[in-house]
């Protein structure tokens, strides 16, 4: 792969296969034997023939309509998802917030969490309690809510501890799922500050994301995908008009609306 | 390459298709000793937050099966009609640490096979060996399971005292063989965690027919009863239980007083090898599955 890609993706197809009728249980599995019956299911093509370049220190905006693969996508590039064809090659450490609140313990304390997360995404525990302090700063809780248990926790302030773990695991590549709708104006202002600082330090950046001003302000190339397939790619003006066009709906101002 | 120090994963990952088969094992072996920390912290925070609001969390760890054992010990000395000064108490100390070292294992087990659907969240966020989730219940059975040795000794010292004929050894060396024997039922219980964890990701009731299975398997091991009441042929039931010849072991150690058997040995090291080499072949061949099927 060349030195100046972070990630590479060629000729990428996810597939899976769903169960759609019966819940998945021992019990099930031998009453429908015993009936001679197969489990009905279907199988999902999520992406279909992707292929796709991203060079250190740019940000990919994805855009597309719900069960466009977007996730998907994310997850195979974060290597949780293995491809059925094709394959991915990623250079440098991920960092994912790919849903928001993953892993979190609601009975433990935020600091707690914060460390929990390092320690998953690989850090050693002293990496991990180095950073603590500067991930609780950042995050900035009101008072005193970074030692009290998860559960108390409003869904904004849920969302900035995720963030705030996430973008500050100095990671190579940070990919970021619906991420950014989390917390108000002036965390919102935070995040893209850190986001454009971590670009500047020649990290990738990929995100999905709904809020279409997002892409535009902090993107520097888009894609825009439909049913598992990458239907256009470039600046991500021209691929947020093309993608609104689609919607039919014009650029009306609530799909500019982050929040 | 940004900031090397922060590298933690190797610098170049290929993710490629693969499907119930083993992914290079060296880089996975190599990643799973390299975030060991994880699942050792896992295990403690989750400690940390099932006894956070209960002091009394911790005491009903060893109070449940001490209590258990006593049942177990009425049950088999009504069974038996009476005991005598000298088998009465060392029956009670074989159950006793027959059961904290069963415990120990099906703890492992439980708790193992739960961890892959109960972590469904981060599984979906982040790329690490799944088999760390199950190692991790292991180390909380393991912590949940020593504080049981002290019971276990205080037990048999007042025994000791009251009845001053009983069998039950002092300090010997083959307590030495202890750690050894404790280690097997420990790899033997995570590598069974690892295979029911897989089972339990796609039949979901997985985890109610283990507690049969669980019950059935304490019936059959040598907790209840001695494992010298097996002779001849009989003795093949010691070794088709992959738990018989640590628990035998067990009992040679700490009511015998004895070196076990190479037997039991052998037989201990075995299972646990295949334990942790077919739940770990069936786990890591399909953990990447695991996602999709959350």
């Amino acid at each position: 792969m060349p030195e100046e890609l972070a990630i590479r993706i060629e000729d990428l197809s996810i597939k899976y296969k769903i169960n759609i009728d019966t819940k998945k249980t021992l019990k099930n599995a031998v009453m429908r034997a015993s009936k001679g019956e197969k489990v009905r299911t279907r199988i999902v093509e999520a992406v279909k023939h992707l292929t796709l370049d991203v060079p250190h220190g740019s940000v990919l905006g994805i855009v597309g309509a719900n069960g466009a693969g977007k996730s998907t996508l994310m997850r195979a590039i974060a290597g949780i998802l293995p491809p059925t064809e094709g394959q991915i090659t990623v250079n440098g450490k991920i960092s994912t917030l790919l849903a928001l609140g993953v892993g979190f313990n609601p009975a433990l304390s935020g600091r707690d969490n914060i460390i929990l997360g390092g320690l998953a995404s690989g850090m050693t525990r002293a990496e991990i309690e180095e950073k603590t302090e500067e991930i609780a700063d950042f995050a900035a809780l009101p008072d005193g809510f970074i030692d009290m248990p998860v559960r108390t926790y409003s869904s904004g302030m849920y969302g900035r501890v995720a963030f705030s773990v996430a973008v500050n695991m100095t990671p190579d590549i940070l990919l970021l799922d619906e991420a950014l709708s989390a917390g108000d104006a002036s965390f919102k202002e935070k995040s893209f500050n850190r986001m454009r600082e971590l670009c500047a330090e020649a990290r990738t950046i990929v995100i999905v994301s709904h809020a279409l001003q997002t892409v535009n302000d902090l993107c520097d190339s888009a894609i825009w995908m439909h049913k598992g397939n990458m239907l256009a790619k470039g600046k991500p003006e021209a691929i947020v008009d093309q993608y609104l066009k689609f919607l039919d709906v014009g650029t009306l101002p609530s799909n500019l609306e982050d929040m | 390459m940004a900031n090397p120090k922060t590298n933690f994963a190797p610098a170049i990952q290929v993710f490629k298709p693969h499907r119930a088969s083993l992914p290079p094992l060296i880089p996975y072996l190599k990643e799973f000793w390299r975030r060991r920390a994880f699942a050792i912290e896992l295990s403690r925070f989750a400690d940390k937050a099932e006894y956070l609001d209960s002091k009394l969390g911790k005491v009903w760890l060893v109070m449940n099966p001490l209590l258990l054992a006593f049942v177990y010990f009425l049950l088999v000395t009504v069974i038996r009609g009476g005991s005598t000064e000298k088998t009465g108490l060392s029956t009670l100390a074989h159950i006793l640490i027959g059961l904290f070292t069963f415990y120990f294992a099906s703890n492992s087990i439980n708790g193992g096979a739960l961890s892959i659907t109960a972590g469904g969240r981060l599984i979906l966020n982040q790329a690490f060996p799944r088999a760390l989730l199950p190692l991790s219940s292991s180390i909380s059975a393991f912590w949940q399971f020593l504080p049981t040795l002290p019971v276990y000794i205080f037990v048999v010292l007042i025994g000791k005292l009251f009845f001053p004929h009983t069998q039950i050894p002092g300090l010997r060396l083959s307590y030495l063989w202890a750690p050894f024997i404790l280690l097997c039922v420990g790899i033997t219980g995570y590598g069974m965690g690892l295979l029911f964890a897989t089972m339990n990701v796609y039949f979901r009731d997985t985890n109610k027919l283990l507690s049969y299975i669980t019950r059935i398997w304490l019936y059959s091991s040598p907790v209840l009863w001695r494992p010298e009441i097996l002779h001849g042929w009989h003795k093949i039931f010691l070794y088709i239980n992959p738990l018989g010849p640590s628990l035998a072991a067990t009992s040679d150690v700490w009511i015998e007083g004895r070196t076990p058997s190479l037997g039991m040995l052998v037989g201990s090291v075995v299972w646990a090898l295949l334990a942790v080499l077919i739940g770990g072949y069936f786990f890591i061949s399909r953990e990447r599955d695991f996602a999709v099927r959350i």
